[in-house]
């Protein structure tokens, strides 16, 4: 059975002042999955996110988000009646208090938690009296993630929702969300720079580079697909160009060829077999190498 | 909730202008003994634009009606509701309140937004424009004078129709500009322009503070429907092309 997709992006194109921010992205976020959304400075991501939430316009292709048009008014308004948002720069109403700001959030979201805001609460140690302005980044933070956390959403859209935080509060959060997404009918849709934060608690990844995924898939099958193999040879390594499928690049070093493969290691070992290499090792990539790999192909 | 939010937006302006009107009505009432000894000492006999205008004052102001009128709903007024119709107008739009982007991700569509916002920002100004102006009535006995409550509601209708063009218009500039201070100056110069014109040419019959004064009010008994639904127009015109620009822009 295909799985059913929360979030959907078919070729979609967003140009600024003739600055092509999305070209033909294509998205595919299966419901109730963790999806990390990993992309250099620039490459698309927050353009990305405010197109799903209506805040800006595709210049061409389509948006679905629970099936609906991202870009009807209408359909907008449902989407954001089921999902919540937490921006990167996690601007709230300066001049509220905190309980002023959880009370406006509550009034407009009827399945509002209330056993969820009491937990947060305490959790994020957060002071109800005190303005917005005079909160840390990193209070700031908590408290967006709270505002985002109990709306009873079915979708969680978060543009570096750990950025600002110290290690300590930034695993809590993750954890958060790992808790809640586990424990809730929800898909998390968050983008990161720290890859070690999407290894650690995502299920899906999408590499975004230069407004296009070059990278989309349960995490568990790109771990298993990719592969370094590394061949030793007795003297230089030989040129050759290899025909199996999911070369990604090959590096000749001396005695070593090292192959990246994106189609796990096996065809291409025994395509290397007529090179007579003297040994051959084949390791599984990190997400981070192949996150650096597929941002730096077209460079 | 969004009322709320909206107050919050606009009440330091609301009530700094508040306290500054009925200030002002309060002097403008309170002073009126003092004018009159003035009078007897003013010079009759000079020229110029604005020596005609002045000399114009204080002929009407040997009245107290007149006195009121010019002093108050055509200049005092004039001057401070429209900073603040202006104020009001630019105050907290989305383009450049802090948490605008957590404006929009909020299940709330861009048109009612601004529908909540322009109306808590014109019953603001509503309450500008009649309260001081209701002032002068209660206050006026306490100098041996009266002034009609029916006089002051008409001319405080007139003035808040007219001076709400203003208000609009900062409104649809400020979602064209994503600084607060573009629209506040534009807005600005073009309300000094449209009074430096009215000074010039003696409040022309198109004039917008000509309107808003209901001069011709004052003078016949008459009021200015034409320039009330002309400034109606105007501002409902800026209103929805607020609303179209909002609607169609990317955040």
């Amino acid at each position: 059975m295909a799985e059913r997709l929360i979030i959907e992006t078919i070729d979609l194109w967003k140009t600024y002042d003739g600055v092509e921010a999305l070209r033909g992205l294509n998205l595919h976020v299966p419901a109730g999955s963790i999806c990390g959304f990993l992309g250099r400075n620039g490459a698309g991501k927050t353009t990305t996110m405010k197109i799903l939430l209506g805040m800006a316009r595709p210049t061409s292709g389509q948006a679905r988000v629970f099936g609906l048009a991202a870009d009807s008014p209408q359909a907008s308004l449902e989407i954001r009646r089921r999902s919540a948002f937490v921006s990167e720069e996690k601007e709230l109403y300066s001049y509220m208090t905190v309980d002023e700001i959880i009370r406006f959030t509550a009034a407009l979201f009827p399945r509002w938690r209330d056993d969820l805001q009491e937990r947060y609460l305490r959790k994020f140690e957060l002071p109800l009296t005190r303005t917005i302005k005079t909160l840390s980044r990193g209070t700031r933070t908590k408290l967006a993630l709270l505002l985002a956390l109990c709306r009873g959403a079915e979708l969680l859209i978060l543009d570096e929702p750990t950025s600002g935080l110290d290690p300590a509060m930034a695993e809590e959060v993750l954890q958060a969300l790992v808790r809640h997404g586990g424990g809730e009918e929800l898909t998390v849709f968050f983008s990161s720079h720290q890859i070690a934060e999407v290894d650690q608690i995502a299920d899906h990844v999408v590499i975004i580079d230069r407004g296009r995924a070059v990278i989309s898939g349960a995490l568990d099958d790109l771990r298993e697909s990719f592969r370094r193999i590394q061949f030793v040879f007795d003297g230089d390594a030989p040129q050759t160009t290899f025909r199996a499928p999911g070369v990604e690049r090959v590096v000749r070093k001396g005695r070593v060829l090292t192959v990246l493969s994106s189609a796990g290691a096996d065809a291409i070992v025994e395509e290397a077999r007529a090179l007579q290499p003297r040994s051959v090792d084949v390791v599984p990539v990190t997400l981070r190498e192949i996150f650096l790999e597929s941002v730096s192909a077209e460079d | 909730m969004l009322w709320y939010k909206s107050w919050l937006d606009t009440r330091w302006r609301f009530l700094i202008g508040l306290g500054l009107l009925l200030c002002s009505a309060a002097a403008t009432v309170l002073t009126y003994p003092q004018i009159l000894k003035l009078l007897q000492i003013a010079p009759q006999n000079v020229g110029g634009v604005f020596a005609q205008q002045i000399r114009e004052s204080v002929e009407l102001a040997r009245e107290y009606r007149g006195y009121v009128w010019s002093n108050w709903f055509r200049q005092n007024l004039a001057q401070w509701a429209t900073l603040f119709a202006v104020l009001l107008g630019t105050a907290g739009m989305l383009a450049h309140s802090g948490g605008a982007i957590f404006t929009l991700s909020l299940p709330i569509s861009r048109p009612r937004l601004l529908g909540i916002r322009a109306a808590t920002g014109l019953a603001e100004l509503f309450v500008l424009v009649f309260a001081p102006s209701l002032l002068i009535p209660l206050l006026s006995p306490a100098i041996r004078q009266s002034y009609g409550v029916e006089t002051a509601l008409i001319h405080s209708a007139c003035f808040f129709i007219a001076v709400s063009v203003f208000f609009s218009l900062a409104f649809l500039l400020s979602t064209i500009f994503d600084d607060p201070w573009r629209p506040l100056l534009i807005a600005l110069a073009i309300a000094f322009a449209l009074a430096l014109v009215d000074k010039l040419l003696r409040a022309p019959a198109f004039s917008l503070y000509r309107v808003m004064s209901a001069e011709t009010y004052f003078r016949t008994g008459h009021v200015p429907w034409g320039g009330l639904l002309a400034s109606a127009a105007a501002s409902a015109l800026f209103y929805y092309a607020a609303v179209a620009n909002i609607v169609r822009r990317d955040f």
